[in-house]
């Protein structure tokens, strides 16, 4: 976190980069690739995956680069690239989804959202963390890419409802109704898994 | 009881804890660097400078005012070109002297003498007909009608009489 922080801002990082700076590069890497691999991983549930398609989506920007005007911020930029290319990837996968996790961080038990989810008078106290995680990601892949998408910028990475849209290229509106009806998606579907 | 939606939020957040091993993104970017490299020997410097560039001029905005002077310059050349001042060119010596048809005549005769088994072949004649520019004239025609001019105290002129 010390590290980004003391990073020169992206414009110039980007104009350096232009220049045939490729350690420039390296710094908008450091910056933007846990961010762009949470963003695939959580879109495809395979860890495998999002570290291909991390390695081509930081490709396809650098050769990209030249074309970048500043118009959006590249951070937003970078973002649609891999929005569009995770889309394209999951599309082509079809159906045969074969879940890679990531460990979940020991972190965790000290989360107040964890501790509130796990608190005696909720459904989810006798769920252990591993069983949880699994039927959150089953839930997921259920969902529509798009929504999928949606869902991950919004309740995931935190992005604000503008953000998406921007990186989507659709209205905002669009954005709030994609995520009211994935999280109805997602009840139902955590629902039937608590029944059984 | 199901889960609400701000408990399924709550649940999706827990998601940022599921998290690559530790060292993950350097060892994610030495590979970057390694496809990078196989990468640029794989491809050949004339396709690594046209992507560049192809990727420069699409993304490439034209200004408005761009517009506006690229007409303004089409303009300027089609006044030019209009005003006939390129074809005050210097008449070549050769052919300030003579007529069209006494220029054509030897060009002729060789085109003609071509077709005879017995002619003998002169090059000079072809370089010369080569050479010829023909410049169209503007004369009055020779087939129009005579106009006849009833009232005889008029003057005899070409423009047309609109009086009946």
């Amino acid at each position: 976190m010390d590290e980004e922080a003391s990073l020169p801002d992206d414009e110039t990082l980007v104009r350096r980069t232009q220049n045939g700076d490729t350690r420039a590069f390296d710094a908008l890497w450091q910056k933007y690739s846990p961010r762009i691999y949470s963003l695939i991983y959580n879109m495809t549930s395979n860890h495998e995956d999002a570290n291909d398609l991390l390695l081509e989506i930081f490709s396809k920007a650098y050769r990209s680069i030249n074309g970048f005007r500043g118009r959006s911020s590249f951070y937003t930029w970078i973002h649609a690239i891999a929005v569009n290319m995770t889309i394209n990837f999951v599309k082509k996968r079809g159906r045969r989804v074969q879940m890679s996790l990531d460990d979940m961080d020991a972190n965790v038990q000290n989360d107040k959202d964890f501790l509130e989810l796990t608190a005696t008078n909720t459904p989810l106290r006798e769920v252990d963390l591993a069983e949880l995680q699994k039927r959150l990601n089953e839930a997921m892949q259920k969902l529509s890419v798009e929504h999928r998408a949606v869902v991950t910028m919004f309740d995931i990475q935190g992005m604000p409802h503008a953000e998406i849209a921007r990186i989507l290229g659709v209205p905002e509106a669009t954005v709030r109704s994609r995520l009211f009806y994935a999280h109805r998606q997602l009840q139902n579907y955590l629902e039937e898994f608590r029944k059984k | 009881m199901m889960l609400d939606e701000q408990q399924v939020q709550q649940l999706l957040r827990l998601k940022r804890f599921e998290q690559p091993p530790p060292g993950y993104f350097d060892q994610a970017l030495q590979e970057f660097h390694r496809r990078q490299r196989a990468e640029l020997l794989r491809r050949s410097a004339l396709r690594i400078w046209w992507e560049r560039t192809a990727s420069g001029l699409f993304s490439l905005r034209v200004p408005n005012y761009a517009y506006g002077g690229a007409f303004a310059v089409f303009c300027v050349l089609a006044a030019l070109v209009g005003s006939g001042v390129f074809n005050n060119l210097p008449p070549e010596p050769e052919l300030a002297s003579s007529s069209a048809v006494d220029s054509i005549a030897p060009g002729a005769r060789a085109v003609a003498g071509r077709l005879t088994l017995n002619h003998k072949f002169e090059w000079a004649d072809f370089e010369r007909t080569a050479r010829l520019r023909l410049a169209p004239s503007i004369a009055p025609s020779n087939t129009s009608l005579p106009r006849y001019v009833l009232d005889g105290r008029r003057p005899v002129s070409t423009e047309a009489s609109f009086n009946f």
